[in-house]
């Protein structure tokens, strides 16, 4: 039988980089902070959620009356978190995610699961160097043992760990590659906010980076989903299929896609369509007029 | 707003477009409405909501009426509600007006057919059971249940 799954939120980092917590930061559109995101992923999948934090850390905001884990091992970083909500259940396999990750939706938490297995590790490979990605990942109850002994050794890189053990390594979506960068300065908050609320600061510092500047349309169940039926962004995207694909993440397995048609200016556009600054991009799921 | 094809708000006044299809020279006018049914897939419907994108919708809906005036000869109008609607409630009228009665009937029949097929409008169920849904189109609908939703 397949053991029961938890979820394990972890927000305990000191976000020293940053200078402010990081959990609490509003970083999308929706209002909600990131630490209430993650939870709500968690939410969806897992038997039970569980928030990770240091030894006398404020709980983040937004976390409502979620259950607290107090690292009660030494080793400090995220497999303190880890090991202590694995000793707090030992027989669940635990779906861990860090608080820093905001490009992490439902379709990536699905792949994940999709790969679950008895590995002690299931893990995403990194897009950037094909090592696990320790922090949006699987630990089976057979993991246990396993990082106790390393943290024994004093060895506590959940990442090198995994490597060493051989985890079961996934591909990341097509459309998800950049799914796992997390947000560690505010350089890279601001990427992030360009990228996901614009509107703010988006054509202020143009010249910085490549992107063009669109207005976007979401209409039926897109614009629930997307919690908004307008806004403004800046995209790297060259097609309209290309921007789809890169904020819905959607790997194509799903149906939710398909059906899914475009306009640009008001005319109906094929999925490459080319992007111009300015366009007006509209996402249109299966008509339903009459 | 085009006149030959609008996406109008809730509850729709058709007075207009049946005077735009009389005409001695119209021996036959054939119209269709489409209506809020109070059930969909065994479900109770108790209401819904229709939603457009309007600036698509009235000129992918005029290009339907004139192909099909072209094609079978006729003088036809269309209109969709938007809005909160009730069952029993007018959602699209269709009429046609021909000089004999077999080209506004075949005109009709394609117009209201296209219309669900090809025009950027979304329906929004609630349910007597407290639940709401959007409602997927079907590209086949037309060809296989004329009463498909």
């Amino acid at each position: 039988m397949k053991p029961p799954l938890r979820g394990l939120l972890l927000a305990g980092g000191r976000s020293t980089r940053m200078g402010r917590d990081k959990a609490s930061m509003i970083l999308r559109g929706d209002g909600n902070t990131q630490a209430a995101n993650a939870l709500l992923l968690l939410e969806g999948s897992c038997d039970g959620v569980f928030l990770s934090l240091r030894e006398g850390q404020e709980k983040p905001e937004g976390c409502g009356s979620v259950e607290i884990l107090r690292d009660a091992v030494s080793c400090g970083g995220p497999l303190a978190g880890i090991l202590t909500a694995m000793r707090h259940d030992p027989e669940a396999a635990w779906l861990v995610l860090a608080c820093d990750l905001p490009f992490v939706d439902p379709h990536v938490i699905s792949r994940l699961l999709a790969g679950r297995n008895d590995s002690p590790f299931t893990a995403f490979a990194s897009s950037v160097d094909g090592l696990p990605e320790p922090l949006c990942a699987l630990y089976g109850p057979k993991a246990l043992p396993i990082l106790e002994e390393h943290a024994a050794r004093g060895h506590v890189c959940p990442r090198h760990i995994m490597a060493e053990e051989g985890a079961q390594l996934l591909e990341l979506p097509a459309a998800a590659r950049h799914a796992l960068e997390n947000i560690n300065t505010p350089r890279d908050l601001e990427m992030m906010t360009r990228f996901s609320n614009p509107g703010t600061a988006a054509s202020k510092s143009a010249g910085e980076t490549p992107g063009r500047e669109v207005r976007l349309g979401w209409f039926g169940f897109l614009a629930e989903q997307r919690g908004r039926r307008e806004e403004v962004l800046v995209t790297s995207a060259g097609t309209v299929g290309e921007l789809f694909a890169e904020l819905s993440a959607h790997d194509g397995k799903g149906g939710l896609t398909s059906g899914i048609r475009f306009a640009v200016n008001d005319e109906f556009a094929p999925p490459d369509h080319p992007l111009k600054a300015g366009d007006k991009v509209v996402f249109m799921p299966p008509f339903s007029g009459g | 707003m085009n006149a030959d094809f609008s996406i109008r708000e809730h509850p729709l006044d058709i007075t207009s477009l049946r005077e735009a299809l009389a005409s001695p020279h119209y021996g036959g006018f054939v119209h269709f409405e489409g209506r809020v049914r109070n059930h969909h897939a065994g479900r109770a419907v108790t209401s819904l909501r229709y939603e457009a994108y309007r600036e698509l919708a009235e000129k992918e809906g005029a290009l339907i009426v004139a192909e099909i005036s072209r094609k079978h000869v006729v003088k036809a109008v269309a209109v969709h509600a938007v809005g909160d609607l009730r069952p029993g409630d007018l959602a699209v009228w269709v009429g046609a007006a021909a000089a004999h009665r077999e080209a506004a009937f075949a005109a009709c029949r394609e117009l209201i057919d296209a219309i669900k097929d090809r025009v950027p409008v979304w329906k929004h169920e609630n349910y007597a059971d407290g639940k709401s849904s959007w409602i997927a189109g079907c590209d086949h609908a037309a060809a296989v249940n004329p009463d498909h939703p």
